[in-house]
């Protein structure tokens, strides 16, 4: 029979037992939890006792079986990179396709000055390298016989039929198909064990007799189950605060955003979008002086609203009325500056609007309206620019507002710890590229795994971690401070820099090799015979 | 170009100068190109058709010359209403967005948006302001009308600005400059009008207004400078700054309130009189 191991602190076997681990990580978010899939998954890893640790309920990730008409507010836009990724590791078949919505093109537009950028992906040149993650990732071989080659494949026949910009899909969903996988190896007889609901009450390094043994220095992890887990490699998968970092005394470096980010459920009308194609698959992002506002396409008529702003705007957001928000959001996309400065400031202290919001809006929509149409300014269409689709209704309780910062750790590697995902780097929002950049560091780490074991080294040693921090360093490190550039660029309404944004906005618009560029390095997207 | 061009009996020279230049732009519109990289619009095409009564649609080139052939002119002759109105509205485009973005901040702003009062003798009813006890904002009002023999209706009207909306808020701008007059206590001599403007600056940091604040001061004698400089522009200066933005003011419902009240109400010193 084959023994599901999930242990929580409900078992009253556990005592206070030394238990030894090859890999013991922190944290089974999507990042954690596809490190296990991954080790799992591959020959050579397979063979290793990992231990996955996780504070909250993980087993109820397999009863998901949302309602067609909901989606929960957590959404992540994942790359072609990294759903080959999941292919790989087994996750992305496990998935329910009619709640993955393909993003076919994305339209960005400057709210102060109305210069826009427009990205399709059937303009991206799959065979081609990008030059720009040739240029940060380099040439990294791999030894004979990893078997990289599937993972590669997929990449390359995805693109030649036609692969969107990315997949839009709840987080939640995610975790159901890591879950899966994870039930499923257990099954098989891989050695993972799931330590869910536990906490990790303090890491501690070898001491006294102990430091004279074999794994004198390794590290050793107290769970508040009163287990203790000693291992060869110790894993921070455990978000922003990570408590594996300030083991290993790694420094996090970087600021708070005066932004937070307020997601939401939306209900659209597509019918009333002006893009080819009632917009269907089509991202919107607006560059407002308060911070972007984007909305992400789901599937049956609805989408996923990340809208950055400050503190007060995102607190007053999720308080107003269902009515009154979905109007602003419509504004949000249409109205400039000035008259969204206009309402927020009526929003009173307990959410409700001081003014009627949809009257104001409307008289706003009509003089614009008005103004457009007299307009022959040359280059635009006759309608002027493309409209997203109105706002016709938002699910309830889906209005909630997180802190946006960025950090990046000094180090992603120490002696025996290794930090992926949120734990090594956070990154705004605004170009959707956190989760995605937390996968590919657990790609990058189980590839490294794999080869120290084959090549027959302690997977622990930092000389063996050493090759994912060259290769997953400077790759984050270059998409934080791009992502954190636009960012400041983008966070003002002073003249001259508006001018000279939209200049080169509309430049780069113009140049169809620079934008497939572009695209191809937010897609991850790399040259297959890098890999040989 | 020189002012001898633009003659006040003959303001049809104005508009047939312009209708030659926009013909030229027309026969070269077939052979233009599509839009390049670093253009917004084309230099030699007016962006937009007739939008409003008076509307003269021009092109960037047409106005980049009306702006610095309206300067010199004014400059040499301030009286040249018409001249004034020109140069101010090819340089204010960017500002006029601004002063519109400060109405919608604004209640009472939005409202004059919405409903675009105009004034004209008719509208402000003269003959009953005149009615009007002494020392009413309204009796006052008329009073300095029928003292400078003018009217409201002599107002330039707008043909330059591109856009319905702002063509009106540039009309309400002069059109309330008379109030100005009232509000502040100012006189209407050269000094008079150039210590206005420097409170306008003050307000609504059109360029205009500066170039006036600037250059005015440049045809003064030098007492006549002294009295600006030393009284006046300082006054204009703490007043202009911190009293009520003076385009969100329904003139027409402060008529019959003394003009202390008035002054008070919006943040107004008046200015010293010397």
């Amino acid at each position: 029979m084959a023994a599901i191991r999930f242990q929580s602190t409900e078992a009253t076997k556990a005592a206070a037992t030394t238990e030894e681990y090859d890999v013991v990580i922190v944290g089974g978010g999507i990042a954690g939890s596809a490190l296990a899939c991954a080790l799992a998954s591959t020959k050579a890893s397979g063979t290793l006792k990992v231990a996955l640790i996780e504070a909250f309920d993980l087993s109820n990730h397999i009863k998901f079986s949302p309602r067609p008409d909901q989606y929960s507010n957590r959404v992540s836009s994942l790359t072609p990179k990294s759903v080959a990724f999941l292919k790989k590791i087994g996750v992305w078949s496990e998935l329910d396709q009619s709640r993955v919505a393909a993003c076919e093109g994305m339209q960005v537009w400057d709210g102060v000055s109305g210069a826009r950028i427009t990205f399709d992906a059937a303009n991206v040149d799959g065979v081609q390298s990008s030059f720009l993650h040739q240029v940060f990732s380099g040439n990294i071989p791999t030894p004979p016989g990893v078997n990289n080659n599937t993972g590669q494949e997929t990449l390359d026949s995805s693109n030649k039929e036609g692969s969107p910009l990315a997949w839009m899909t709840e987080n939640l969903h995610v975790q159901y198909g890591l879950q899966k996988q994870i039930v499923g190896h257990q099954a098989r007889g891989i050695k993972l064990d799931v330590f869910e609901k536990t906490k990790v009450q303090g890491i501690t390094t070898g001491q006294g007799e102990s430091a004279q043994l074999p794994q004198g220095d390794w590290p050793v992890v107290q769970l508040d189950n009163g287990k203790t887990l000693v291992t060869r490699l110790l894993v921070g998968a455990d978000g922003v605060n990570s408590p594996v970092r300030s083991f290993a005394k790694i420094e996090s470096l970087g600021w708070d955003y005066s932004q937070f980010g307020l997601v939401a459920t939306l209900q659209i009308d597509p019918s009333t979008s002006t893009a080819p194609g009632q917009g269907k698959g089509i991202a919107w992002q607006r560059f407002l002086p308060t911070g972007p506002v984007a909305m992400l396409p789901l599937n049956n008529g609805y989408a996923s609203l990340v809208w950055s702003t400050t503190p007060k705007i995102a607190q007053d957001l999720k308080k107003l009325p269902a009515r009154d928000f979905c109007a602003l959001v419509d504004a949000a996309f249409s109205a400039s500056p000035a008259e969204l400065e206009y309402l927020y400031k009526n929003i009173g202290p307990d959410g409700q609007p001081l003014v009627d919001f949809q009257k104001e809006i409307e008289w706003r929509t009509s003089v614009r309206d008005t103004e457009a149409s007299q307009t022959m300014a040359r280059g635009s269409s006759p309608q002027g620019d493309d409209k997203p689709p109105r706002v016709v209704d938002v699910q309830e309780n889906t209005r909630a507002p997180f802190p946006l910062r960025m950090r990046n750790s000094s180090s992603y590697v120490e002696d025996r710890v290794v930090l992926v995902g949120d734990a090594a780097h956070t990154v705004h929002p605004l170009a959707g590229q956190g989760l995605n950049q937390g996968l590919a560091d657990v790609e990058c780490l189980a590839r490294v795994i794999e080869t120290s074991l084959l090549s027959g080294s302690d997977i622990g040693n930092i000389h063996s971690l050493t090759p994912y921090s060259s290769e997953r360093f400077l790759p984050n490190l270059a998409m934080l401070g791009t992502v954190d550039k636009l960012s400041k660029l983008y966070n003002t309404d002073f003249g001259p820099v508006v001018w000279a944004r939209s200049l080169g906005l509309t430049a780069v618009d113009k140049m169809g090799p620079i934008k497939n560029e572009i695209m191809r390095f937010a897609m991850g997207l790399e040259e297959p015979s890098n890999r040989s | 170009m020189s002012a001898r061009i633009f003659t006040r009996t003959n303001p049809s020279a104005l508009k047939q100068c312009l209708t030659r230049t926009s013909a030229l732009a027309r026969s070269t519109r077939a052979a233009a190109p599509s839009a390049s990289l670093f253009t917004f619009r084309s230099p030699l095409e007016a962006p937009t058709g007739k939008l409003y009564e008076g509307h003269i649609p021009i092109s960037p080139l047409q106005r980049a010359i009306l702006a610095v052939g309206s300067a010199f002119t004014a400059l040499a002759n301030p009286l040249r209403g018409d001249m004034v109105a020109a140069l101010g509205e090819t340089t204010s485009g960017i500002f006029l967005n601004r002063i519109r973005d400060q109405m919608l901040q604004d209640p009472e702003g939005r409202r004059i948006l919405r409903e675009r009062p105009i004034i004209t003798s008719e509208t402000m009813q003269l003959d009953t302001l005149r009615q009007l006890p002494d020392g009413t904002f309204g009796r006052e009002y008329v009073r300095f009308l029928d003292d400078q023999q003018v009217s409201p209706d002599t107002r330039e009207p707008v043909h330059f600005v591109d856009s319905e909306e702002l063509a009106y808020v540039m009309q309400r701008y002069r059109e309330t400059h008379d109030f100005y007059h009232t509000l502040t206590g100012l006189p209407v001599t050269v000094d008079g009008e150039i210590a206005l403007k420097w409170f306008e600056m003050a307000q609504t940091g059109l360029p205009m207004t500066m170039l006036s604040s600037f250059f005015g001061p440049l045809r003064l004698s030098s007492e006549e400078r002294e009295r600006l400089f030393n009284v006046y522009v300082p006054w204009a200066l703490e007043n202009g700054s911190t009293s009520k933005l003076l385009m969100n003011v329904r003139w027409e419902e402060w008529m019959e309130k003394p003009v202390e009240d008035v002054q008070r109400e919006l943040g107004v010193r008046p200015c010293p009189q010397v």
